[in-house]
């Protein structure tokens, strides 16, 4: 029987052979190799059998030989039931409408979820965020921002947040966030001195609390105690009593600010010559559909009307279900650069190797420092590039906290 | 030499007890009940109707008798019938 196997699936036919004796004609058939099955004798005339319809070639081939004539009865199996299916053009249609329509929705938010321990005004803050940026269920996947991006904006964005994952699964998105809890700064509780952090000359005092040791214009090295939190307080009552001028230390926690002037060494070197591309903000979008290493324009065509150009892609593949096709939508866009060459004479370069130097100790120390004064204290010219030695003098505070350890 | 063969092959299923049908060229019939017959090694189908089914062997015919015969499978060597089977017979030609 394992020759009649299968045969539903490549189709068979059941012929009527009629002629002189008609079992003969099956007999030619099976001595040529031909499977045929089911085979029945209707009448003296005729005779009817079951044939793969692969073989129908050769059958029609030996009847040419014999004079049995042959009419075909029935047709059975999947490529009648195609082809019958295909005949039908509604139900073609509505298939492929529905495999557009699964695609469709494949490619949509359903779900944007937030988890994670917050509160629920950061997390509607997200969720407001999010709409913002097109992340709302009923969106297209593929024209938002891939979740590394919307992660980044996320954690730029709101600013109680201490760091967000976003997780594309499917059709939703998941987000995870943890809040950021702003913790004071530690202050030293209970007597405590104030004293120097770096190395200075004292240049202005506002003690509120304590008693100062040292005086403008002194230098100080780290370390040494500027505002003292001992205080020898004279006790009055103690002291009308007695008649004796007993002190008795009292033990506070000094508070001031010291603004020193300090100075710092830095190092800088510039280059004379310098190149570097600049976005002029003209860009235009292309659009491709692409499949492996072949992508198809869908929309922009043309070549944008400026040469220099920086092209930026991003792929998004488009999903059946759960799976993803190896289709893909390509987003390129397509902005004008211009280059610019800097040539510069050695006192511009110098200048710049200044404000350089500023910009970078203002952002190692902090927005109240204040830069004073600056001066070269050496400067050479190497392979195009100016090297310079800086001296910088920077007013700052300089106080620190130290408790003061007691006794006990 | 065939005369040889023929006076050799007996002798063969007799002392080696190797298969007859397959050393004689006979056909081998499975019959179950009176609802199939399977039959192998024939030479070819002569008369087939619905009570009644002749096949070619080496030495003559072999007879099937019955009612509502059908060739359930046909392939060059083996014959599967269907139907309700009443009578073997062996036509020696």
């Amino acid at each position: 029987m394992k020759q009649i196997q299968g045969s539903f699936i490549r189709g068979f036919v059941t012929i009527v052979v009629s002629g002189h004796m008609p079992e003969m004609f099956f007999q030619e058939c099976v001595r040529r190799g031909i499977t045929v099955w089911n085979i029945k004798r209707e009448n003296k005339k005729t005779c009817s059998g079951n044939v793969k319809l692969s073989d129908l070639r050769e059958v029609k081939r030996i009847r040419r030989e014999f004079q049995y004539k042959i009419s075909f009865r029935e047709r059975k199996g999947f490529p009648f039931l195609f082809s019958r299916f295909f005949r039908r053009k509604e139900f073609v249609l509505s298939f492929i409408a529905s495999i557009f329509f699964i695609l469709f929705m494949s490619n949509i938010i359903w779900k944007v979820e937030i988890t994670g321990e917050l509160p629920k005004e950061i997390e509607e803050k997200i969720s407001k965020q999010l709409n913002e940026y097109g992340v709302h269920p009923g969106a297209w996947i593929f024209t938002l921002d891939p979740p590394g991006k919307i992660q980044q904006k996320l954690t730029e964005d709101i600013p109680e947040l201490l760091w967000v994952g976003v997780h594309q699964k499917g059709t939703t998105y998941h987000l995870e966030g943890v809040e950021k809890i702003v913790v004071k700064e530690d202050k030293v509780e209970g007597p405590r001195n104030i004293v120097a952090a770096k190395k200075g000359v004292i240049k202005r005092m506002y003690v509120s609390k304590g008693l100062p040791i040292v005086s403008i214009n002194d230098y100080v090295e780290p370390g040494k105690v500027l505002v003292s939190g001992i205080l020898n307080e004279v006790d009055n009552n103690a002291g009308n009593e007695d008649g004796k001028d007993k002190k008795k230390p009292v033990k506070v926690a000094a508070e001031g600010e010291i603004i020193a002037s300090t100075w710092y060494e830095v190092d800088v070197t510039i280059p004379l010559k310098k190149n570097y591309e600049l976005l002029t903000g003209k860009k235009e979008k292309k659009y491709f559909l692409g499949f492996n290493n072949f992508t198809f324009p869908v929309w922009g065509f043309g070549k944008p009307e400026f040469e220099a150009i920086h092209y930026d892609s991003n792929q998004t593949p488009i999903k059946f279900l759960r799976w993803e096709l190896p289709i893909f939508i390509k987003e390129t866009t397509l902005s004008e650069k211009q280059y610019h060459e800097i040539v510069r004479t050695h006192e511009e370069a110098v200048e710049a190797g200044i404000k350089q130097a500023k910009e970078e100790l203002q952002l190692q120390l902090g927005p109240e420092a204040k830069i004073v004064s600056e001066k070269i204290l050496h400067e050479s010219v190497e392979n195009g590039k100016v090297k310079l030695y800086l001296y910088m003098t920077v007013e700052e505070n300089i106080a620190k906290a130290q408790p003061i350890t007691q006794g006990d | 030499m065939s005369k040889l063969q023929q006076r050799l092959r007996p002798w063969l299923v007799k002392y080696l007890s190797l298969p007859s049908d397959v050393v004689m060229e006979l056909p081998r019939m499975t019959i179950i009940g009176q609802l199939h017959v399977y039959i192998e090694n024939h030479k070819g189908l002569s008369v087939f109707t619905d009570n009644e089914l002749r096949l070619k062997t080496t030495k003559g015919y072999i007879q099937i008798k019955g009612s509502s015969f059908v060739l359930k499978m046909m392939l060059p060597e083996e014959i599967l019938l269907e139907g309700k089977i009443t009578e073997v017979k062996f036509i020696p030609a």
